[in-house]
C-alpha cells in the first residue's frame, strides 16, 4: 500500500530518474476495477474454452494413469534397478521448483517493498499453489504402497512406530505441506478485498452469496484495512523463510545421501536459486500470453516483464555458477567417484541431458543481458520455455544420471521412461492448467486493491492525486 | 494346513468308500452320468489339479511324512495311509523334517538331504555325510525342486498321437502295458525297442538284465544329447578294459583343461569345484596353490578361473593336445601332422614343461564335446605324466549300452520295431538333425513314452505316461565314484505318475512291480545284507559306505591311440570356414530344465544372459561378419540352419560360434516356450558338437536379449582385488594397500547403532567372509537363496528392465591388460561410452574374468537405514540389517543410497501375476482382466488377496514356499536377510538345549546360510564374529581380508578375501592380474605408496617384472 507521506517538502526528482509508472496510460482506479473484473464477469472467451477442454482431457489422462499405476504397481513406470527414482522424482522437484516464484514474489518482494510485484503476485501465487499440488502427487503415489502414505506423518500407529526423523523424506513431508498451507493462506488473505469488490459488483444472487461468503464480510473499513495489513505482513514474514526452506529440504533428499553427484553441500542454495529461476520462467510463460488475452497490457507492463527477465538472468547466473562449481569441487576433492560422476555426466551415455541443462539454463538466459530482447515479448516467451525445459533437465541430470552409474559398475544400467511416465507427466499439466484456467476465469487474477495503491494517482503528492480520489 | 486331514475311513473300517469326488469320478458310470447331466462342466469334476485334489494329496503326504524312514512306501499311498488321529512318532507339526535322497545325473547322482514341511519337500541340500561331500550342490539340484511343483508337468495318461489325443485312465494305461507284456512274453521281445537315457541306477541295470533274460530279442538303446558316456568309452578303448575315469582335481598341482569346462558345464561339476578349490584355499603366503591351464574356444567358468588361458577354436584343441603330447615325448601315430597348431609354441612348450615338472601331480582333462581321439591322446598324456592312479583313478565300470540313436533309427527304418518305449529323453527335440527323428520315430507301430512333460516327443507318442519326479519315486543310483545312494520319495506322486522301474517291470511283464521292493532287492543283492537295519541305515545316511567301485590299474594301449591319431585330421577355421560349438547350457541343460523359471532367470555364469541363448562370437568375428549384438543371424552348415541373435563374448576364440543347446523349445510349458533359439538342427551324428564350414547370414532384424550385467569393466576400482602369488608373497597385505589412500572423513557418514554398547548383543555378532579365491562363479548360491527365501521370478521383459529379484548376484567383471587400455584419453575412453559400445572395443579380445558374489553387506553404519522415512529398515543387536516388510511403504530411497545396490524392489505383484502378465508395455489391470473366467475386480472384491493367477498355479506355488519366510507383496523392498529364519531357529534350538546351563551361544557351524550351504567350494562362510575361534573370525583375520568400498566407511559385516592367481612366470603370457593392472593405471601402484616402508620398493620391482 502507499507509503506514509511526509509533510516536508519533497525535492523534485530529476527527469532521468523518474521511473515509468507501474500502471501505464494513467489508468484510473475505476478502469482497473473494470478491467480486471471483466475477465471474471464477461462472457467466457473462445480461447478459454480452447485451452480448458484439452486441459480437462489431460486431467482425465492423469486420473487414468493414477488408477493404472496404483492398481498395478510402480512397475508401470520406467524406474528400475539401479535407477529407483526416475521421472517421478524429476517431476516432483520440477513442479516444486516452479512453485517457488509465487511466494517469492508475494512475500520476499513485499518485504523488500518491490512495488512491481503487485501486478503479478496473485497469478504467481495461484501458479505456486497449483504447481505444489502437481508436485505433491508424485511423492504420494511414487511409493509402492500408497495406502500406507500416512505412515510418513507422525501419527502413532498400531505398530508403535514413529516415522524416522533422520530421513530427508520425512522432512519433505513437513516442508512441502507447511509451504502449501502457508501459501494457500497467504494467497487467500490477499484475495479478501478483491473478493469483496467482486461481491459488490456481482449481479446475480449466487455470486453475491458466494463472494460474500468468501470475503468474510469485508467492508473496507479502516479497522479492516489495518488488520488486513498486519495479517498480510505476518504471513509475508512466515512465508519468506519457507521459500528458502522448501527447496533446501528437497535438495537434502539428495545431499544427505552418499551418492557421487548427490552428496553435495552446495545443493541447498543452488536448489533455491534454481527454483526461483524456474518459477520466474513459468510466470513469464503464463503471463505473457495472458496479459494480451485478457487485455491487461496496462497493468502487466513491459517494465514488469523486464524486471522478471532480470531476476531470471540473476538466478540463471547463480545456477550456472553452481554447475561449474560442482565440476571444480569434484576435481578438487580428489574423490575418484566424484570425478567419474562428473565426467560421466558430461560425456557419458546420458550426455544429452547435461547438454540440454547447460544450454537452456546457462547459455539461454544470457540473452537477457540485452534490453532489446527483454522488450521483445515473443522472444522472452520462447526463452522462458527454454528455462522450463532446462530446469526439467537439471533435475533429470541430478536424479537419473546420479543413479544409473554409481559405485559398482556391475549394476550400471541405462534408464528409459515408459509411456506411463510420459502420460502421467502430461496429466499433471492437465491438472495445473485446469486449475489455473478456472482460477483466472472466476477469481481476480490481479490484486486490484494493491495495484491501485501503486498507481501514480494513489500517491497523495502526485499532481493528479485526488482527481479520482482515495480508494474505490 | 492348519487342520489335520480327515481319518482315512478305508483303513479304519476295511470297507470301501470313495474318498472324494475324484475317486468316484474315475468310474466310467459316473463319468457318463456327469457328461449327461452337466455337459459344460464335466471337466471341472475330473480336473486333476483342482484345489480339492490338492487337499487330498496334501493330506496323504502329510500322513506319510510322519511314518518315518523305514516304512515310507510312498508309491502305494493307499497301502500306507494312517489316520492322523494317531500322531505319528517323531512328527512335530510345523517342524521341518529331513530325508536323505539323491538326484540322478548322467554320470552318477548328487546325494541330497531334502527338507520337508508337512509332507511338502521345499528345499534340497547336499548330503554332508556323503564321503568327501561338504553339503554343496549345483544349480540343477537347487532348482529341481521347482520342477516338482511345475503346473505344466505331465499330469495324465494320454493316448493317441497328434490331434486324436485323449485322456486315459490309469487302469486303461496299465492294461495297455500289460497287453504289451503278454505280447512280448510270447515272442521273446521281438520288435520291442527300449530307448533310455544314461543313468547309473543299479536297480535299473538289474531290471535290464532280467528283461534281457526274459525277452532276449528286445533291444536297448541309449541316447542323451550330452554324451558324457564318451569318458567311459574313451577310457575303455585306451586302457583296453571297461573302466571309467575319475578325476582327482584335489590331488593335482597342475591341471591342463583341453576344452573341458569341469568347473562349469561338465557333469559332476559341483564335486570338481569342491576338489579343485580345495587347492585354492590359502591362509598364509607360504601356502601352495594349484595351477590351471585352460585351452578353450568359449569363455567358460573353467576359463574364468584359469591361471593361463589360451583361446583357440574348439576344432584346434586336438592340435594343441597333440602338440602337448609331442612336447612330452609321446610317440603315437602321426602326431606331428596333428600337432600342426597355429598357437604360440612357447605357450605349449612351457605348459608341457610345467606339467612334466609336476609329474605324478599333474592332470590333463578333455571336454565332453571333443572327439574321441582327443580323449585317447589325453589318456596317453596322463599316463606319461604318471597321473594314473594318482590324479586320475580308473574304476571298474559295467559296460554301457553303446547302441545309440543312429542304430535305433536304422532299425526303425528297416521296420523292425513294433513297439518303441521311450523312457525320459526328448529325442524329437534333441536328436541329431540328420536322423530326422520326428519322422523316423513314427515308423514304429506303437510309441510309448514315459515322460515328465508331454513335450515334443510326448505329443508324438501313441501312449504317454506321466513320470514321477525323483522326489516322488523310489530308485537308487551310484554316485560318480560308484557309491550306492538311495532315491527315496518325499511325497506321494502329485499327479499319479509312474516311476521308470515300475514302467519297465510292467512293460516286460515282471512279477515285482513295486519300485520300493525292486530297490530293496537290488540293495540286498549289492550289499549282501537284507536286514531291515541295513536298509534303514542306508536310507538314513543316504549312501552305502564302502560301496564305491574298485579302482584298477591299467596302461594305455598305444596302438589304439596311434590308430585314432592316424585317422585324425586338423582343420583351420577362418572367416569363410566358421566353426560352430554346441554346448550344454549352464541353465536348461539339454533342454530338460527349459520350463524351470528359476534356471531360466539365473544369469548365465559367463554371459549373464537370462531367458535366452545366443550366437556367441568374439569381437573380431563380429567385425569380420559385420554384425553386432542382438542382430539376428542365420547360421548354416550345408542345408541345416538355425537362427539366433549375435552376442559378442569377450575372450571368445575368433571364428568360433558358440551356441547353447536346449533352447527354442516348441512344447515345453508356459515358461520354456519362447525362450531362446533351437540349436539342435546343427547337431549331426557325423560332426558332433563341434562342426566347421559354417556360414552366417544376416537376417536384418534385432532380437532383445536380457542381460543382467551390462557393463563389463570394473573401471580400475578396487572392488575385486587380486594379485599374483609372487606379489602376495612379497606383499601379503596387498588387499589393504588397495584401500582408498585417504579417507574423506574420519567417522562414517551415518550413525552406527552398534556404537551403543547397550544395543550390541554380547552373544552373537553375525558376519560373513567370502573367499574370492575359491568362488568360481557357478551360481548355485543364487538359486539356493531363491529357493530358501521364496524369491519370485519376473520374466524376461522385466529382467531387461533391471528388475530381477535374486537377493544375491554374482558380479562378473572382465579385465584387460593395461596395454589394451587408453585411460588417458578421455574422449576415447570406453568408460564414458554406452555400455553397448563395449562390444567394439579391442580390449575385450583377451580378457580375464573375476567373480564376486554380491549380496546385502549388512553395513553397521548403513546408508539405507538412515534415509528410510518410516523406519522399515533397521539394525538389530546382532549386526543384521533387518528389513521390515510390514512397515515398508516403498519409497526406494534405501536402494538409491545403497552403494552396493543389493536391494530388490517388488515393482509389480510378482507372486500374484503369472509370467504371461509381466510382459509388454501394458500390464493387465483388474478392470480389464479376468482369471479363471471371472472378472478380476469381482475376484478382488470377493478376496483382496486373489491375484491374477489361476487356482491351479496358486496351489502348486503355495506348496513350494518356505513357511518360515514371508512372501512379499508389491511395493515392498527386500534383500538378503542372512537367512534370519535359520539364525532364529538355531538360537531357539540352542536355548532349549542350554536349559539350566545358560550356554545360549550358538556353536560355530550350526547356522549355515542357504548360499553358504549350497556352495560346493565352501567359499562363503557365515558365523559369529564375537567368537575368535569361529571359521568366519579366522578368515577375517587373514591379510587378504578386505571391505568393498572401504572408503565409504559403511563397516559391512561381509568382507571378501582377495583373489590370488598363480600364473607360471616362464609362460609368455605371464602378467600381473589384469584387474591389478587396471587398478594401477587409475590409482598408482599400491605397493609404492603403502604405509610399510620396507616393502614399498620391492613392490614396484615385482610389478615391473610382472609387466
Amino acid at each position: 500500500m502507499s507509503e506514509a507521506a511526509t509533510r516536508t517538502k519533497v525535492p523534485v526528482t530529476p527527469l532521468e530518474l523518474v521511473r515509468e509508472p507501474l500502471v501505464a496510460n494513467q489508468r484510473s482506479f475505476g478502469w482497473i476495477s473494470d478491467r480486471v473484473s471483466a475477465v471474471t464477469e464477461g462472457r467466457t472467451p473462445k480461447w478459454w474454452w480452447a485451452a480448458f477442454v484439452p486441459s480437462l482431457c489431460l486431467l482425465g489422462l492423469l486420473g487414468a494413469m493414477l488408477y493404472y499405476q496404483i492398481a498395478t504397481g510402480v512397475g508401470v513406470w520406467g524406474n528400475q534397478h539401479p535407477t529407483m527414482w526416475g521421472w517421478d522424482i524429476v517431476n516432483f522437484v520440477w513442479w516444486i521448483g516452479i512453485g517457488h516464484a509465487g511466494t517469492l514474489i508475494s512475500a520476499i518482494l513485499y518485504l523488500l517493498r518491490q512495488k512491481w510485484r503487485t501486478a503479478v503476485n496473485r497469478a504467481a501465487e495461484a501458479m505456486t499453489i497449483f504447481a505444489v499440488m502437481c508436485a505433491g502427487i508424485y511423492p504420494a503415489i511414487h511409493v509402492g504402497r500408497v495406502w500406507f502414505d500416512w505412515w510418513l506423518f507422525p501419527i502413532p500407529t498400531y505398530q508403535g512406530l514413529w516415522p524416522q526423523f533422520r530421513s530427508p523424506l520425512m522432512w519433505d513431508v513437513f516442508a512441502v505441506s507447511t509451504y502449501f498451507t502457508v501459501s494457500v493462506l497467504f494467497w487467500y488473505v490477499g484475495l479478501i478485498p478483491d473478493l469483496a469488490m467482486l461481491r459488490d459488483r456481482a449481479k446475480t444472487k449466487i455470486k453475491q452469496f458466494l463472494f460474500g461468503l468468501f470475503s468474510f464480510g469485508w467492508t473496507g473499513s479502516n479497522r479492516h484495512w489495518s488488520n488486513y495489513e498486519k495479517a498480510y505482513l505476518i504471513l509475508a514474514g512466515l512465508s519468506t523463510p519457507l521459500v528458502l526452506s522448501v527447496h533446501s529440504i528437497v535438495s537434502l533428499d539428495f545431499a544427505v545421501s552418499q551418492l557421487p553427484g548427490w552428496h553435495t553441500t552446495i545443493f541447498p542454495p543452488y536448489f533455491v536459486a534454481g527454483a526461483v529461476f524456474s518459477g520466474f520462467g513459468m510466470v513469464l510463460t503464463l503471463l505473457i500470453p495472458l496479459r494480451s488475452m485478457c487485455h491487461l497490457e496496462d497493468i502487466i507492463t513491459k517494465r514488469h516483464i523486464d524486471v522478471m527477465c532480470k531476476v531470471t538472468l540473476a538466478t540463471g547466473c547463480i545456477v550456472s555458477y553452481a554447475y561449474i562449481m560442482e565440476f571444480i569441487i569434484a576435481w578438487y576433492s580428489g574423490s575418484a567417484m566424484e570425478r567419474f560422476h562428473f565426467m560421466n555426466r558430461a560425456l557419458g551415455p546420458m550426455w544429452w541431458g547435461w547438454v540440454m541443462m547447460m544450454s537452456c539454463n546457462m547459455l539461454v538466459p544470457q540473452l537477457f543481458w540485452f534490453k532489446k530482447i527483454r522488450q521483445n515479448l515473443v522472444v522472452v516467451w520462447i526463452l522462458s520455455i527454454f528455462v522450463n525445459i532446462g530446469m526439467w533437465f537439471e533435475r533429470f541430470v541430478i536424479v537419473v544420471v546420479g543413479l544409473y552409474r554409481d559405485f559398482l559398475p556391475s549394476s550400471w544400467d541405462y534408464y528409459k521412461p515408459t509411456w506411463v511416465d510420459v502420460c502421467t507427466y502430461l496429466g499433471t499439466f492437465g491438472l495445473f492448467f485446469t486449475l489455473f484456467l478456472l482460477f483466472m476465469r472466476f477469481l481476480p487474477m490481479i490484486a486490484v486493491s494493491e495495484i491501485k495503491g501503486v498507481t501514480p494517482q494513489a500517491d497523495p503528492h502526485h499532481p493528479e492525486a485526488g482527481a479520482n480520489g482515495g480508494h474505490h | 494346513m492348519k487342520n489335520p486331514p480327515a481319518p482315512d475311513r478305508q483303513l479304519q473300517s476295511g470297507r470301501v468308500y470313495w474318498r472324494g469326488l475324484e475317486q468316484l469320478s474315475e468310474t466310467p458310470e459316473f463319468k457318463e452320468f456327469l457328461e449327461r447331466e452337466f455337459p459344460a462342466n464335466s471337466d471341472d469334476f475330473s480336473d486333476p489339479v483342482s484345489r480339492r485334489h490338492f487337499v487330498k494329496i496334501m493330506s496323504a503326504s502329510l500322513a506319510l511324512a510322519g511314518i518315518g524312514l523305514g516304512a515310507t512306501g510312498c508309491r502305494r499311498p493307499e497301502d500306507k495311509l494312517m489316520p492322523f488321529g494317531k500322531a505319528p512318532e517323531n512328527y512335530i507339526h510345523g517342524t521341518a523334517q529331513y530325508f536323505a535322497t539323491a538326484m540322478p545325473t548322467r554320470s552318477g547322482a548328487i546325494p541330497l538331504v531334502a527338507k520337508s514341511y508337512e509332507g511338502r519337500p521345499i528345499k534340497l541340500e547336499g548330503n554332508p555325510l556323503f564321503p568327501g561331500g561338504n553339503g554343496g550342490t549345483d544349480r540343477f539340484a537347487q532348482a529341481s525342486i521347482l520342477n516338482l511343483y511345475d503346473p505344466d508337468r505331465a499330469m495324465r495318461f494320454a493316448k493317441g498321437a497328434g490331434g486324436e489325443r485323449a485322456v486315459a485312465t490309469a487302469s486303461e494305461a496299465t492294461d495297455f502295458l500289460d497287453g504289451q507284456a503278454r505280447k512280448f512274453s510270447a515272442n521273446q521281445g521281438q520288435g520291442l525297442a527300449i530307448l533310455v537315457e544314461q543313468t547309473h541306477s543299479p536297480s535299473r541295470e538289474r531290471l535290464r538284465q532280467e528283461i534281457t533274460k526274459k525277452l532276449p530279442q528286445a533291444k536297448w538303446y541309449t541316447y542323451d544329447a550330452v554324451d558324457t558316456g564318451i569318458y567311459q568309452r574313451a577310457a575303455s578303448q585306451a586302457f583296453g578294459k571297461s573302466v571309467r575315469p575319475i578325476f582327482h582335481y584335489d590331488a593335482a598341482d597342475t591341471i591342463l583343461s583341453l576344452d573341458c569346462d569341469f568347473l562349469g558345464n561338465e557333469d559332476e561339476a559341483f564335486s570338481s569345484i569342491r576338489k579343485f578349490t580345495s587347492r585354492r584355499k590359502i591362509t598364509s603366503p607360504k601356502d601352495k596353490l594349484n595351477r590351471l591351464y585352460s585351452v578353450e574356444s568359449l569363455f567358460t567358468v573353467t576359463g574364468m578361473n584359469a591361471d593361463h588361458r589360451l583361446r583357440v577354436p574348439a576344432s584346434t584343441v586336438l592340435s594343441v593336445t597333440a602338440a602337448i603330447a609331442a612336447e612330452l615325448g609321446i610317440t603315437v601315430g602321426n602326431l606331428a601332422a596333428t600337432a600342426n597348431s597355429p598357437v604360440d609354441s612357447k605357450w605349449i612348450s612351457e605348459c608341457a614343461k610345467d606339467l612334466k615338472a609336476s609329474a605324478g601331480k599333474a592332470l590333463v582333462v578333455v571336454g565332453v564335446g571333443q572327439p574321441l581321439v582327443a580323449h585317447l591322446l589325453a589318456a596317453a598324456i596322463n599316463e606319461k605324466l604318471g597321473a594314473i592312479g594318482k590324479t586320475l583313478a580308473l574304476v571298474e565300470a559295467p559296460a554301457v549300452i553303446s547302441v545309440g540313436l543312429s542304430e535305433l533309427a536304422q532299425s526303425l527304418n528297416r521296420g523292425e520295431v513294433e513297439t518303441l518305449a521311450i523312457l525320459g529323453g526328448n529325442p524329437v527335440h534333441n536328436a541329431p538333425a540328420d536322423l530326422n527323428w520326428a519322422a523316423t520315430q513314427r515308423k514304429a507301430k506303437t510309441v510309448v513314452r514315459l515322460g515328465y512333460y508331454e513335450d515334443e516327443t510326448g505329443e508324438q507318442a501313441d501312449w504317454h505316461f506321466p513320470e514321477t519326479h525323483y522326489l516322488e519315486s523310489w530308485s537308487d543310483a551310484r554316485a560318480n565314484d560308484g557309491t550306492l545312494v538311495p532315491i527315496q520319495p518325499l511325497i506321494a506322486p502329485l499327479f499319479g505318475g509312474v516311476t521308470d522301474l515300475e514302467f519297465l517291470s510292467r512293460l516286460a511283464g515282471l512279477t515285482e512291480l513295486n519300485p520300493n521292493r525292486i530297490v530293496r532287492t537290488t540293495f540286498a543283492s549289492l550289499t549282501g545284507d537284507a536286514s531291515e537295519a541295513a536298509w534303514n541305515k542306508f536310507l538314513h545316511d543316504g549312501f552305502a559306505p564302502g560301496s564305491a567301485l574298485k579302482t584298477v590299474s591299467a596302461s594305455v594301449v598305444s596302438s589304439v591311440v596311434s590308430a585314432a591319431v592316424q585317422r585324425a585330421n586338423s582343420v583351420t577355421v577362418g572367416k569363410d570356414n566358421l566353426e560352430v560349438v554346441l554346448y550344454r547350457d549352464a541353465k536348461v541343460d539339454d533342454g530338460r530344465f527349459a520350463n524351470n523359471g528359476w534356471l531360466q532367470e539365473l544369469p548365465d555364469p559367463v554371459t549373464k544372459i537370462t531367458w535366452d541363448n545366443a550366437v556367441l562370437v568374439s569381437r573380431k568375428t563380429a567385425r569380420e561378419l559385420g554384425v553386432q549384438n542382438n542382430e539376428v543371424v542365420e547360421v548354416s552348415i550345408g542345408d541345416r540352419k538355425v537362427v539366433g541373435p549375435i552376442w559378442t563374448q569377450p575372450g571368445m576364440a575368433d571364428f568360433s560360434l558358440g551356441m547353447a543347446i536346449g533352447y527354442g523349445r516348441r512344447k515345453a510349458g508356459r515358461v520354456g516356450v519362447g525362450a531362446g533359439f533351437d540349436a539342435y538342427p546343427l547337431l549331426s551324428t557325423q560332426t558332433g558338437y563341434i562342426a566347421t564350414s559354417a556360414k552366417v547370414r544376416r537376417l536384418g532384424h534385432k532380437y532383445p536379449i536380457s542381460c543382467t550385467q551390462t557393463h563389463w569393466s570394473m573401471e580400475g576400482r578396487a572392488i575385486v582385488r587380486e594379485a599374483n602369488l609372487d606379489q602376495f608373497r612379497t606383499h601379503p597385505d596387498f588387499a589393504q594397500r588397495m584401500n582408498a589412500p585417504e579417507a574423506p572423513d574420519e567417522s562414517p557418514m551415518y550413525p552406527n547403532p552398534l556404537d551403543d554398547p547397550k544395543r550390541r548383543s554380547k552373544l552373537h555378532q553375525w558376519g560373513m567372509a567370502i573367499d574370492l579365491n575359491t568362488c568360481v562363479g557357478c551360481g548355485a548360491c543364487v538359486l539356493a537363496c531363491q529357493a530358501e527365501n521364496n524369491i519370485p521370478i519376473v520374466g524376461k521383459d522385466l529382467v531387461a528392465r533391471g528388475r530381477e529379484m535374486q537377493w544375491m548376484r554374482i558380479d562378473r567383471y572382465f579385465s584387460a591388460s593395461s596395454k589394451e587400455h587408453t585411460w588417458g584419453q578421455w574422449f576415447n575412453d570406453e568408460t564414458y561410452k554406452r555400455d553397448q559400445d563395449q562390444q567394439f572395443n579391442e580390449w575385450i579380445d583377451n580378457v580375464q574374468a573375476v567373480n564376486q558374489p554380491m549380496l546385502c553387506q549388512h553395513c553397521e553404519a548403513a546408508p539405507c537405514e538412515n534415509v528410510c522415512p518410516v523406519n522399515a529398515t533397521v539394525h538389530d543387536g546382532e549386526g543384521l540389517n533387518v528389513m521390515v516388510y510390514n512397515r515398508c511403504v516403498g519409497t526406494r530411497y534405501c536402494s538409491n543410497n545403497c552403494p552396493y545396490k543389493v536391494r530388490r524392489y517388488n515393482y509389480l505383484d510378482y507372486n500374484k501375476r503369472p509370467l504371461s502378465e509381466l510382459k509388454g508395455p501394458f500390464y493387465a489391470t483388474a478392470l480389464l482382466h479376468s482369471t479363471d473366467d471371472e472378472w478380476d475386480l469381482k475376484r478382488w472384491w470377493r478376496d483382496p488377496e486373489s491375484g491374477m493367477r489361476s487356482e491351479q498355479e496358486w496351489d502348486l506355488i503355495r506348496m513350494l514356499k518356505n513357511p518360515d519366510v514371508t512372501v512379499r507383496m508389491r511395493g515392498v523392498m527386500e534383500k538378503c536377510t542372512f537367512c534370519v529364519q535359520r539364525i532364529e531357529a538355531a538360537k531357539i534350538a540352542q536355548k532349549i538345549k542350554a536349559g539350566e546351563s545358560g550356554d545360549v551361544v550358538v556353536p560355530d557351524g550350526v547356522i549355515k546360510t542357504a548360499c553358504e550351504q549350497a556352495c560346493p567350494a565352501g567359499a562363503i562362510v557365515f558365523g559369529n564374529t564375537l567368537d575368535p575361534k569361529s571359521r568366519v573370525s579366522q578368515l577375517k583375520e587373514q591379510q587378504r581380508n578386505y571391505t568393498v568400498l572401504d572408503f565409504l566407511k559403511t563397516k559391512p559385516r561381509i568382507t571378501y578375501l582377495a583373489k590370488v592367481r598363480n600364473p607360471n612366470p616362464a609362460m609368455p603370457d605371464y602378467t600381473a592380474p589384469f584387474t591389478f593392472e587396471e587398478f594401477e593405471l587409475k590409482n598408482g601402484n599400491p605397493f609404492t605408496h603403502g604405509d610399510s616402508e620396507t616393502s614399498s620398493h620391492s613392490g614396484a620391482k615385482i610389478n615391473e617384472g610382472a609387466l
